[in-house]
């Protein structure tokens, strides 16, 4: 049996808010934070500085279109 | 049954609707009920429900915090009092789950979204089955009770004399992709009754481009795509079989009857089409538009098998449509797009026999907005009409040329221009105007206070001219949306609430990704919009937006300008010289004659 992972449909997307002190040091946290969680396939998807720091909106692919998809087969085995 | 006496208390200090409308259920059923006010402690709970002599006792607490201690303790007293074991304990509320309510003590919690029917059911000790609303679900009537009435004769003497003339014209030219539809019917024909097509095969190959000749000559594919495996292909049997057996959709309209809401999808492999087109007919969507891939238009016939490949828009190949479709709930609208490229007539073909209720054919947009021939796609669009008329397809035809630059009545005009020649072909075409923040708009500020009026007058100006319906897209609100999921989100909300109180027939909508580039939509990102559609609609209900008198000026004026530009095509006397000479959009605006296919058109046999 595979991970959990497996049952993400496409992306998992992780928002919050980073204090910060402007939008390339929160994008930057943000980046290192889905890398420590194990996510390869990251991209910020938005990010929006003002005060205070960044709320930002974080997202980790599991399957792109094309690939093979654990969930496909997963539930039925699991 | 017997009646029951029931007693219910909110352990709350302010909050008892929830209660209130469970009384009123409980009351209809024939039961006996006492409520308590919102301020009682649980100890004077408890002593009162010994002094009605309750059979069974609803809970609400409303607040999260401090929820499982004070629960706790009322579970505790009724225990203390000795009249646990005769009275039925239930408890509902937002921060209330089953698991904690029978960690609690509780005989059954309610959490958010607990329906009446469920609470008395719990009363009466019976099961509760929900209603598969899922399965009552009705196919969406896309087409309104539209007449077709033309209101502005002037109008319709114009666009009658364009008409003919095109179809005078198409009559003595033909090309390789109505060659091709042609073939591709004779092969779908022959292979119903079992019989070898592989000579029709060889000569389709011969009318296609290179790469997908290739395909049918040495197996080689597009090398952009793969071919699916075959545990792909029993997997997604089982997992399609598991999904609809626990489908039970929502729908997204509350009071109103229209708008139908269509979700697009073509993330590249079928499959991964067939899980998001899942996701959003259980979220609501009416309907679902299959996008193609941008080289497929500019290719020159269609590869088979299960194929997939890692970009925008989803290759169509006989097996992937036919899977898609499979997977389709009945009461889900099918559009498979066939407007803008070189294959518009065979994916009309392909469309009809697979299944789809609608597709999709724009000359006006397909050869000055997305590259292909002019002379080209009027002689493909002619016959796709044609086709779509024979096989009761009706299809959109849409003014993407607008998202180019090309200002909106001159968009209108071509959009016309297709939508009365449909009708002389015996085809019934929707209208599918852009909502849109346009190049037109952004230049002239007619959107620079509000986005209702420029999209009111729109709507407004179709329909002085004629009685059609009406499918704004694609999606409503293109170019307002941000890379922010929230603002993403009521964005599309608030147009599609424009749309419903313009009366119009269909809506196309976007995900929450609409402005995000960096990768596949995600299905997550479905939810967001069709939720916010949800809650406008809801919002809403009969009500209207009210433009300002700005949108009737302009609707006049878009009018007369459409009127004009008809004039001119009319003039000029050949529609495609017309497409070439700017009439529907010059270069200076952003339209430009495809090249796509130039030289292909040949004289008719």
């Amino acid at each position: 049996m595979g991970s959990d992972f497996d049952r993400i449909m496409d992306a998992l997307d992780i928002e919050t808010f980073i204090v910060c002190r402007d939008e390339a040091e929160g994008a930057e946290i943000m980046g290192r934070i889905m890398g420590e969680m194990g996510l390869r396939d990251i991209d910020i998807v938005f990010c929006q500085h003002l005060g205070p720091g960044a709320r930002v909106r974080a997202r980790g692919y599991i399957f792109r279109a094309g690939e093979r998809y654990g969930w496909l087969k997963e539930e039925a085995g699991s | 049954m017997k009646p029951l006496k029931v007693v219910l208390a909110p352990l709350d200090p302010v909050h008892d609707i929830g209660l209130k409308i469970i009384r009123q259920g409980l009351e209809q059923a024939g039961h006996e009920t006492r409520l308590f006010p919102p301020d009682y402690s649980p100890q004077e709970i408890v002593r009162g429900i010994i002094e009605e002599g309750a059979d069974v006792v609803l809970i609400s607490r409303t607040l999260g915090y401090g929820v499982e201690e004070i629960l706790a303790k009322f579970v505790d007293l009724v225990d203390g009092a000795g009249i646990r074991d005769r009275v039925k304990l239930g408890v509902g509320g937002m921060a209330i789950r089953p698991e904690l309510a029978a960690e609690l003590g509780f005989d059954a919690g309610f959490g958010p979204g607990t329906t009446v029917e469920a609470a008395v059911a719990f009363v009466e000790g019976r099961e509760f089955i929900p209603a598969k609303k899922g399965s009552q679900k009705e196919k969406y009537g896309i087409l309104g009770g539209a007449t077709y009435a033309w209101r502005d004769s002037t109008i319709k003497a114009r666009l009658d004399e364009i008409a003919e003339q095109i179809i005078a014209w198409a009559e003595k030219h033909g090309s390789p992709g109505i060659a091709r539809a042609r073939l591709r019917q004779e092969i779908i024909r022959r292979e119903l009754l079992g019989e070898n097509v592989e000579d029709l095969k060889r000569e389709y190959a011969g009318l296609c481009s290179p790469v997908i000749a290739d395909s049918y000559r040495n197996g080689a594919i597009h090398p952009e795509t793969r071919r699916l495996e075959q545990w792909e292909l029993d997997s997604l049997g089982e997992y399609v079989e598991r999904t609809q057996g626990r489908m039970a959709p929502i729908s997204l309209r509350s009071s109103l009857a229209k708008p139908g809401v269509f979700a697009q999808y073509g993330t590249g492999c079928p499959f991964m089409d067939i899980a998001h087109i899942k996701v959003a007919e259980a979220w609501g969507a009416d309907g679902v538009v299959h996008f193609d891939p941008s080289w497929g238009a500019r290719t020159e016939g269609f590869m088979e098998g299960y194929l997939t490949h890692r970009q925008d828009g989803s290759v169509i190949t006989p097996q992937n449509l036919a899977a898609i479709k499979k997977a389709l709930l009945p009461s889900t609208l099918w559009q498979v797009r066939a407007h803008r490229g070189l294959n518009t007539p065979e994916t009309v073909v392909l469309a009809a026999h697979t299944g789809a209720d609608l597709t999709k054919v724009s000359i006006c947009y397909g050869a000055l907005g997305a590259g292909t021939d002019p002379a080209r796609l009027t002689v493909d669009g002619v016959e796709s009409m044609k086709l779509a008329a024979r096989h009761g397809l009706p299809f959109d035809v849409v003014t993407n040329e607008e998202l180019c630059g090309v200002p909106a009545y001159k968009a209108f005009a071509g959009m016309l221009i297709g939508a009365n020649l449909a009708l002389h072909l015996g085809a019934k075409p929707i209208l599918q105007p852009l909502f849109c923040y346009s190049p037109e708009v952004m230049l002239s500020g007619a959107m620079e206070d509000n986005y209702v009026d420029f999209n009111a007058a729109k709507i407004l100006a179709l329909r002085q001219i004629v009685d059609a319906p009406i499918w704004p897209g694609a999606p409503i609100g293109f170019l307002t949306q941000t890379e922010e999921r929230v603002q993403s989100s009521v964005s599309t909300g608030l147009h599609a609430a424009l749309a419903a109180s313009l009366g119009v027939e269909a809506i196309s909508i976007a995900t929450s990704d609409e402005a995000y580039s960096g990768g596949p939509i995600a299905a997550a990102s479905r939810i967001d919009t069709l939720r916010a559609v949800k809650e406008n609609f809801r919002f809403f209900g009969r009500a209207r937006i009210e433009p300002t008198p700005r949108a009737r000026e302009w609707a006049d004026e878009m009018a007369d300008r459409i009127g004009a530009v008809l004039d001119e095509v009319a003039n000029i006397g050949d529609f495609v010289q017309a497409l070439y000479r700017g009439a529907l959009g010059t270069r200076e605006e952003g339209a430009y004659p495809g090249r796509t296919g130039q030289g292909t058109v040949t004289e008719a046999t």
